[in-house]
């Protein structure tokens, strides 16, 4: 099950088998298509190029259709400064340099960039029925701070008729915005008022509390879904936000998540959030993405919970860490090795490997989460068993379930980054994917050669003849003179004579021929313990 | 006399601007800062220690319930009213230099950043902390920052940003400052903003709230 199924029944509290995930791609759409804020927030055909582009890279549940907290004050007689890496920003505020509440009407569909709005939720409806879109509007707080400015604070205590009329106001507005997002397709209207962050919870509930409500209620009677959305230091009000009755809860990192889902899940209203936009998406890399992302499901869990991004992701947010939380979400075996790694790569000892696969015997070591749980690893443990018997007990494999410690040092130690991975002799030799069986022959076989090779080169050996005198040997050299030159070898013929040097050779008897064979095992290092004790082994 | 101060205190720390203020409503009716003041000059008492002993104790007050998420935007501003209405009878006697500050504040939020609440919120807990500030607007680019800089020797200096884009304005900023200043500190500020960041763009000092920020400039001229 994906997209607005999912979304439907983490909405409505159902426990889910993946966490959906709604990527918040505002102006971002523009920087996956080269496309700059201001020309991409003013054409539908931009801001549909953006989103089917961030649907094709992300693959989400649920998107939404435009980002940007400005439209209706546009409309409404804000001044609007625009930016090519950013939404625009409100410059003038009506109600604060001369104009009347009585001049301002209720914006129409065709008014503004609303018509672009509307017309992109038009086509992204038709071309992705089942992905849950998002429409946005301009919180009504939010809204009444671009037209009054920062004057409404001190109002709400100098003059609350004053701010209560222009939150009447507003609020029509957002219902009206509503009502044109959920006719033209949309699944999810989502009230955007971050600049509730900034009042405390009593005010919260005489200012915002009664006006907001309605939109919320509107969206239910329409049979629609909803969600508050609130960036910044907001945790004051997050229970004053619930007894609002959205569907949804969304925050960003500046509230706990733990904290908010606590709330929401008893209030019976579902949350989202809180992947950090700055510090992990836009400056992280994928490793910190993931490991991010991870946090947060965790903490989310599978009851109720929709992963986003904290607010409006930053432009230029890499591609690359994005795809990150993508592949996380949607890979439960991933989450799993990201999970383990992370609780033990603090702990960890790292071996000395670089004379690691010396031994005579060609050792492919298997890294896996562990091969009984997870499918990936063990079709790649049951292709190397496969092949193992062909070398005839010259191979030796191993799997190493990285749920144990040691199995982790090991890993680290190797320098290897995925699971599953094939190693030969130390060797990287096969990441993530499954080799095909002659591929793996093939990799062996190579390896064999190599050392068969080194074997060639490094051997040296004596054939050592023993007795009390030296002419006691003289017909046993005749001997393995003549075996040497049938033979072909190149082996040094030495004469050792004296009674007292017997011993030390374990002879009794003379005379006596004894072999040595001396191979070189490392020169110039110190090897581990663990290397030697492989080339111990061979002895 | 010394119970002047504390009602001046009182005044700053909730908000009453003067007798007609109909907020706090626990004050309706009662004088507020703007004649507090008047009476206290009145009486005779030092325009340095109605700062120091009245409005600053006020002003320290919100700053740590901000702080500790006791009070919001809203009351702080209410609060900073109430300061600027009582420092206008305080003026002449800071132009007279009877009145000392303690040093110069520079702020402004960053090019391509428009958002002031942040920005004011600092300026006047600075202010109300007897510093002299020389607020600079919105949208400031580096090199205002820096002649503002060589204008006002040994002045502090202030980047506010609210949008994650214009974080990377601010590390602009501060390069060009540091560049052309190397001894001026710089200090950074706002929703987007973490210690981490700071010190990754070599700023002097990060606080996530006005307070600090102030008990790190009275640091510096302690």
């Amino acid at each position: 099950m994906k997209g607005l199924e999912l979304i439907k029944k983490a909405f409505a509290l159902q426990p889910v088998e993946r966490v959906p995930w709604v990527p918040f791609v505002g102006v971002h759409g523009g920087f996956l298509t080269g496309t700059d804020a201001e020309t991409y927030l003013k054409s539908s055909g931009e801001i549909v190029k953006g989103i089917s582009k961030a649907v094709e890279e992300y693959n989400p549940d649920g998107i939404p259709v435009v980002f940007d907290l400005q439209v209706e004050a546009e409309v409404l007689d804000c001044k609007l400064r625009w930016s090519e890496s950013g939404p625009p920003a409100v410059v003038s505020h009506p109600l604060a340099e001369g104009k009347k509440r009585s001049d301002l009407k209720i914006p129409g569909a065709g008014d503004g960039r609303i018509p672009v709005c509307l017309e992109a939720t038009k086509i992204l409806r038709e071309k992705y029925p089942d992905i849950a879109l998002y429409g946005l509007i301009t919180g009504p707080f939010t809204l009444a701070l671009h037209l009054l400015g920062t004057d409404i604070f001190m109002k709400l205590f100098e003059a609350p008729e004053e701010v209560n009329e222009v939150m009447e106001f507003c609020t029509q507005v957002g219902q009206k915005m509503a009502e044109y997002y959920m006719d033209a397709g949309c699944d999810v209207i989502a009230v955007v008022d971050p600049m509730t962050s900034q009042i405390d919870p009593v005010t919260f509930e005489n200012f915002v509390t009664p006006f907001v409500s309605r939109i919320f209620e509107d969206i239910r009677i329409k049979g629609k879904l909803s969600s508050f959305f609130v960036c910044g230091h907001a945790q004051q009000n997050i229970e004053a936000m619930c007894n609002c009755r959205p569907d949804n809860v969304s925050i960003d990192e500046n509230i706990p998540l733990d904290f908010v889902k606590e709330i929401t899940l008893e209030k019976g209203i579902s949350f989202g959030g809180n992947l950090k936009l700055t510090v992990v998406l836009l400056m992280g890399s994928a490793d910190d993405c993931r490991e991010h992302t991870l946090e947060c499901l965790d903490l989310g869990g599978k009851t109720g919970f929709i992963l986003a991004p904290g607010c409006d992701l930053p432009r230029e947010t890499p591609l690359k860490n994005l795809k990150a939380v993508t592949a996380l979400i949607h890979d439960p075996y991933q989450q799993d090795v990201v999970r383990t790694l992370e609780k033990k790569e603090s702990t960890l000892e790292i071996f000395n490997m670089k004379d690691y696969g010396q031994a005579e015997k060609v050792i492919v070591d298997i890294i896996t989460l562990d091969s009984e749980s997870c499918a990936p690893c063990q079709y790649m443990v049951e292709a190397v068993k496969r092949v193992a018997p062909h070398f005839d007990g010259v191979v030796e494999w191993r799997e190493h379930a990285i749920k144990k410690m040691e199995a982790v040092s090991f890993m680290s130690s190797l320098m290897v980054k995925n699971i599953p991975t094939i190693c030969i002799d130390g060797k990287i030799a096969f990441v993530s994917q499954i080799p095909p069986e002659k591929e793996l022959v093939a990799a062996i076989q190579k390896r064999i050669n190599e050392k068969l090779k080194l074997k060639i080169r490094s051997k040296r050996s004596e054939f050592i003849l023993l007795g009390e005198e030296e002419s006691q040997c003289r017909e046993l050299q005749e001997r393995a003179m003549r075996a040497l030159t049938e033979l072909g070898k190149d082996v040094e013929i030495k004469v050792v004579a004296g009674r007292e040097k017997l011993a030390s050779y374990g002879v009794t008897q003379t005379p006596a021929a004894v072999a040595v064979s001396y191979k070189i095992k490392s020169e110039g290092s110190l090897p581990s313990v663990e290397v030697i004790r492989e080339w111990l082994k061979e002895l | 006399m010394s119970e002047l101060l504390s009602n001046i205190a009182e005044c700053i720390e909730f908000g009453k601007i003067n007798k007609v203020a109909p907020f706090p409503p626990q004050m309706k009716g009662q004088d507020g800062a703007d004649e507090l003041t008047r009476q206290a000059l009145d009486e005779g008492i030092s325009a340095q220690r109605i700062l120091t002993e009245g409005l600053m104790v006020g002003m320290e007050k919100v700053g740590i319930k901000f702080r500790e998420n006791k009070v919001f935007v809203p009351q702080v501003l209410m609060s900073a009213k109430a300061m600027s209405t009582a420092m206008i009878h305080l003026k002449p006697f800071f132009l007279s230099g009877e009145v000392k500050e303690k040093g110069t504040f520079i702020i402004g939020t960053v090019e391509g950043d428009l958002h002031d609440i942040g920005k004011n919120l600092v300026s006047m807990m600075v202010e109300g902390n007897g510093w002299k500030v020389v607020d600079l607007g919105t949208d400031v680019k580096a090199e205002q920052f820096v002649s503002a800089i060589k204008e006002h020797q040994n002045a502090f200096v202030g980047l506010s940003a609210l949008l994650t884009t214009t974080m990377v304005s601010m590390e602009k900023i501060t390069k060009a400052i540091k560049e052309a200043i190397p001894e001026a500190k710089v200090a950074v500020g706002g929703a987007p903003v973490t210690d981490d960041f700071r010190k990754k763009i070599g700023a002097d000092v990060y606080s996530p709230d006005p307070q600090g920020l102030v008990e790190y400039l009275n640091a510096q001229v302690a």
